[in-house]
């Protein structure tokens, strides 16, 4: 068990979720009988949070389940499946881009790889982990690497159809050219020759819109970075700031970046990522029209990494703005951003999304059990969102609707 | 093309005492030399092309950069001479090289027939050149350098079984032009698959190349498919001023080639499209705010071309060395 903490994040609930699965959807059973559980007040949360899933009292889906089976349906007929990206998934759910912070190296990331294999559901390889912790080939730290993370993946994978993995490339990635190097490497051939590699474009992250990367790193380590980033000595110590650059879009660039993504990998899927940024509607449009095969939109609420505090609280839209501005369902679009429970997961569904990631809790829930944490944690996620689709009268992720949500 | 060729290099004695190599390689040599003597004759300067540099061309279709470590800085080897091309017309106005290029090719295209990680390319650039006058100087070259070896070498020719009847509509000229967005449509009139946005597919190009009994330019491709140094239409957005060359019977793409972005801020603008980082392109960068001609010009694939002429079955045959994607050799 390792002691990674996330401040302001339900990281308890999270951790009992990952040691005890499924029942960790519900209150103690030992103090059932004993205690008289309702609503609480006072609950802390943003838009999302604060908004209510509504089921209806005359549910025509549910007689049309109801004639299918020829029994009254229950929560266990809900079918979770859902393709997110070109890849299937056994539940709407992907583990969220963990990169080269070092909370997600190493020993972590890994099993956290191992996991996700195991589970089926797709997963996103972080920006930097390449100019950071190295590729994994030669004579290179396989564990910390992009290689490691990818032979995990592989090598947990069921013999199903489901899972893949999308990679994340940003500004300092183009420069070792990390799609190139992954596409044409003999460890990603069972992927690509399997239809489950993606290359994600990271246009930003959730927690510091308009910023690039940041990580804190030793005198050394930024020694070898000179040149490659942008260091600042702020903290003393021999601690240094390192940050990536956010990179320059516009629609032009985004329309052709994405383009030559579809030429020059034809075999890989193309996701896309974009921050919560106020033109995020536009931004969407223009990726699905230049043939992303998934849009992500990472919430303000997101972020694994770290950023400066005065972004935490103040600098973007919250994801549930976000999902508001987009408006119309797209083709597949993909959000993250403080997303541990099954409430907040199916309102991310029903406003427009087709599946949610996983940053922070899929962290937490590794590090609680290394063997199986995230295994309990989905397992539990999964059961409380067949458990709330049911209640709104319909059996599948692609058919709750905004009207299965209130907003006060 | 030859049936039943080997699919992969033998060991590389067997391969460079073989009389189908050595046919081979004395096509090449003749096409080479025809080559040179057209272009010196045409006034243009032969250059040496460098092998490492910081960067090169970012390339396309997913292959990887080799890195080298020179004294600690990350340097590249070429993937093409283009920046360098470009350069070099601050000293002549029409110059070529005959450059090595190394690209580690994505693994799928160790059984294309066509790709190889290491290949040369006859590379020519022309200050002031216009497209048009470009593809002209594509066509004359082709024209005389097939000429001058079918001429030269009939013995070689008959040892490979390869009949010279097939150049008889090339050593014509009149090289069709079709444009990018002409050629999607008579690949989908046929049943093909073929994305309007990016590069036309080893399928589709094979389509093409099957139909035609010469070699054919394709022109026009769209923004998205190629680098940042094809320059994009002034008169239709998303249009670049480039072509290809499409060998007949198959055989398909020999030569890339278009007309060059020599604008800074139009450059920089078409590196972020391309997603480059800038940054990293600086010597060449530099010299573009300080200007350089404006230019036009190609490079033909050496072992692609030997082996359309040749009739090979596959590209490796036309390297004394071949190393295939993936496959390690000498």
């Amino acid at each position: 068990m390792s002691d990674l903490t996330a401040p302001g994040f339900p990281g308890e609930a999270v951790r009992l979720r990952a040691r005890t699965g499924a029942a960790a959807a519900f209150p103690p059973a030992a103090e059932y009988g004993q205690v008289l559980f309702g609503a609480q007040c006072g609950t802390p949360g943003d838009q999302l949070d604060a908004m209510r899933l509504v089921p209806p009292v005359f549910m025509p889906q549910r007689l049309a389940k109801l004639i299918d089976l020829g029994r009254e349906p229950l929560y266990q007929d809900v079918e979770l499946g859902t393709v997110i990206g070109g890849f299937s998934s056994p539940l709407p759910v992907y583990v969220s881009a963990l990169g080269s912070t070092r909370a997600a190296g190493g020993d972590l990331g890994l099993a956290l790889s191992r996991q996700a294999g195991a589970l089926g559901i797709p997963m996103v390889i972080g920006e930097n982990v390449v100019p950071v912790n190295g590729y994994g080939r030669l004579d290179e730290d396989a564990g910390r690497s992009l290689l490691g993370r990818l032979r995990a993946y592989t090598e947990h994978l069921g013999d199903g159809p489901d899972g893949g993995v999308a990679v994340q490339q940003s500004t300092e990635d183009a420069d070792a050219e990390v799609w190139n190097l992954v596409y044409s490497d003999p460890a990603a051939r069972p992927l690509l020759d399997s239809g489950r590699l993606a290359f994600e474009l990271k246009v930003g992250q959730g927690a510091k819109p308009g910023l690039g990367g940041m990580t804190v790193v030793d005198a050394e380590a930024a020694a070898r970075m000179a040149g490659q980033y942008g260091l600042d000595p702020v903290f003393g110590e021999g601690r240094v700031l390192r940050s990536s650059s956010p990179g320059t879009f516009t629609a032009e660039i985004l329309r052709q970046q994405i383009r030559l993504m579809r030429n020059n990998f034809p075999k890989a899927r193309v996701w896309v990522k974009l921050i919560p940024g106020r033109d995020v509607a536009e931004a969407v449009r223009v990726a699905v029209e230049a043939g992303a095969d998934a849009v992500t939109v990472d919430g303000a609420e997101g972020g694994t990494g770290w950023a400066p505090s005065a972004f935490t609280g103040q600098v973007g839209l919250p994801l549930a703005e976000c999902l508001r501005r987009i408006g119309e369902k797209p083709p597949c679009l993909l959000v993250s951003g403080r997303i541990w429970e099954g409430g907040r997961a199916v309102k991310s569904l029903a406003l427009g999304a087709t599946a949610v990631g996983l940053g922070r809790a899929a962290l937490l829930a590794v590090a609680e059990d290394q063997q199986d944490g995230l295994i309990r944690f989905v397992e539990c996620l999964s059961m409380e969102m067949r458990l709330i689709v049911s209640a709104l009268g319909k059996y599948a992720p692609g058919e709750i609707s905004p009207d299965d949500v209130w907003s006060p | 093309m030859i049936e039943d060729g080997p699919t992969q290099p033998g060991d590389p004695r067997a391969h460079l005492s073989s009389p189908a190599t050595r046919s081979t390689l004395r096509i090449q040599n003749q096409l080479l030399a025809a080559a040179r003597e057209y272009l010196t004759s045409a006034g243009f300067t032969e250059m040496l092309p460098p092998v490492i540099g910081p960067v090169t061309d970012p390339g396309g279709r997913g292959s990887k950069q080799v890195d080298i470590d020179f004294y600690g800085h990350r340097y590249k080897l070429m993937t093409s001479a283009i920046l360098y091309k470009q350069a070099s017309l601050l000293a002549f106005d029409k110059i070529f090289c005959i450059a090595p290029n190394v690209r580690l090719e994505p693994l799928e295209t160790a059984n294309t027939s066509r790709h190889l990680a290491e290949f040369h390319q006859l590379d020519v650039e022309v200050a002031g050149a216009s497209r048009e006058q470009i593809i002209q100087l594509v066509e004359d070259l082709v024209v005389h350098m097939v000429q001058r070896t079918i001429a030269a070498l009939p013995e070689e020719f008959a040892a490979l079984g390869r009949d010279v009847d097939a150049f008889a509509d090339l050593v014509q000229g009149m090289f069709a032009r079709t444009t990018h967005a002409e050629a999607v449509a008579d690949l989908h009139a046929v049943g093909h698959d073929q994305s309007a946005d990016a590069e036309i597919d080893w399928a589709g190009e094979a389509l093409l190349s099957s139909k035609s009994s010469r070699p054919f330019f394709v022109t026009d491709y769209p923004k998205g498919s190629r680098g940042f140094y094809d320059r994009e239409s002034r008169t239709e957005a998303g249009v670049l001023r480039n072509f290809d060359l499409i060998a007949p019977e198959g055989f398909g793409e020999l030569c890339s080639g278009s007309e060059r972005t020599n604008d800074y801020a139009e450059i920089i603008t078409r590196m972020r499209e391309t997603g480059e980082n800038p940054q990293k392109y600086r010597w060449y960068l530099e010299l573009v705010k300080e200007g350089i001609p404006a230019s036009a010009g190609f490079g033909i694939g050496v072992e692609r071309l030997t082996r359309y002429v040749a009739g090979l079955d596959a590209v490796w045959q036309a390297n004394a060395f071949p190393k295939l994607p993936g496959v390690v050799s000498p």
